[in-house]
């Protein structure tokens, strides 16, 4: 285990150092290398990126589901509005989550991700595949997302990017833990603050919320991210 | 220079030991009920906790003190990996009987009887 660890941190070090990004908008989820067994979840996203030219709003809904002890599997339908103004389906996208170790056994959680993703209307498609690490410090958890993507198709020229996320949450109450967000991507470096929190009900259904209010960092012009994720487990 | 140095560090913190034995602490669901309903750990050391679910239904344990969740399978062990944790109160429940499957790990730190 410990020999598959080095092999990750390398892999997700190289990740990270890599000039290529991806494109896109790069703020999103921060994903945890957790998954329960028994979980269903719907999910709504939304993410209002706001540059000098203009609005560009995504969003998405999804269904997942737990497959057995260790995976969830979960489907995607994906809206945007571009500058225009003009609102329409932008694509689809099957997601598969990996809990690689047990919680708290290791120094550090490991997770994988493996996304593919088709645009609606267009001969693109993309193929996202990476580690997800977590590490817990007292009432604190650093999350790390790694991600090598590779876009391929008719309409697009073929290539390979990748995407670094990173979050800091202080897990002061559960319906509110604030947190410092990072999200690296093709031109993008954008840093800001955001909070999670969740609400149980009877038995397994529980909401969960995720704010986030990033602003890039690297270049003089006006570029902010608002991002909303809410999560209904049932 | 800088970079390769990082990369070191990292490394040697993964390489730092992963698996070193923690103590065991064993827990019994039964009747939804936790038994025993408090369990007293040390502080500040890697533990694992050993639930044992006699029910005939599936338990989930959830803690947001102790940041865990974990499905507890009817007539099965299972494992919960906790700690190094603070000196303090740190409340459990099962979220299929949050009424009564309730417990708390209390954490104490271990003083020396020869001092």
């Amino acid at each position: 285990m410990r020999f598959i660890s080095v092999i990750l941190l390398g892999v997700l070090l190289n990740l990270v150092n890599t000039h290529a990004y991806a494109d896109g908008i790069v703020v999103d989820k921060v994903y945890h290398p957790y998954v329960l067994p028994f979980e269903r979840e719907l999910e709504w996203r939304i993410v209002s990126h706001q540059t000098g030219s203009g609005n560009i709003l995504a969003q998405r809904i999804g269904l997942g589901s737990a497959i057995n002890d260790t995976m969830s599997l979960e489907g995607y339908i994906i809206g945007e509005r571009d500058d225009n103004g003009d609102f329409g389906l932008a694509g689809y996208e099957v997601e598969l989550r990996w809990q690689l170790v047990e919680q708290g056994r290791l120094w550090a959680d490991w997770g994988a991700l493996f996304e593919l993703e088709k645009h609606h209307n267009s001969d693109v498609y993309e193929a996202t595949t990476g580690f997800l690490w977590e590490k817990e410090f007292g009432k604190s958890s650093l999350t790390m997302n790694a991600f090598l993507v590779y876009e391929w198709g008719g309409d697009i020229k073929n290539e390979w990017e990748s995407e670094y996320r990173a979050q800091y949450r202080y897990r002061y109450r559960s319906e509110f833990q604030p947190a410092l967000e990072l999200f690296v991507g093709e031109d993008f470096f954008g840093v800001g603050p955001g909070f999670i929190g969740l609400h149980r009900f009877n038995g397994q259904r529980q909401l969960k919320w995720e704010v986030g209010f990033i602003t890039e960092i690297s270049q003089s012009e006006k570029n902010h991210s608002f991002r909303l994720a809410l999560e209904f487990e049932f | 220079m800088y970079k390769n140095l990082s990369r070191g560090y990292l490394l040697l913190l993964l390489l730092s030991p992963l698996n070193v034995k923690s103590e065991e602490f064993i827990l019994i669901l039964k009747d939804h009920l936790f038994y025993p309903s408090e369990i007293y750990v040390p502080a500040n050391k890697k533990l694992k906790l050993l639930i044992e679910n006699q029910d005939s239904t599936p338990e989930e344990f959830d803690s947001f003190d102790l940041n865990r969740e974990k499905v507890l399978y009817p007539a099965r062990q299972s494992v919960i990996y906790i700690g190094p944790l603070s000196p303090g109160r740190y409340e459990f429940f099962g979220e299929f009987s949050p009424n009564t499957a309730r417990g708390v790990v209390i954490a104490t730190e271990v003083t020396n009887a020869d001092n």
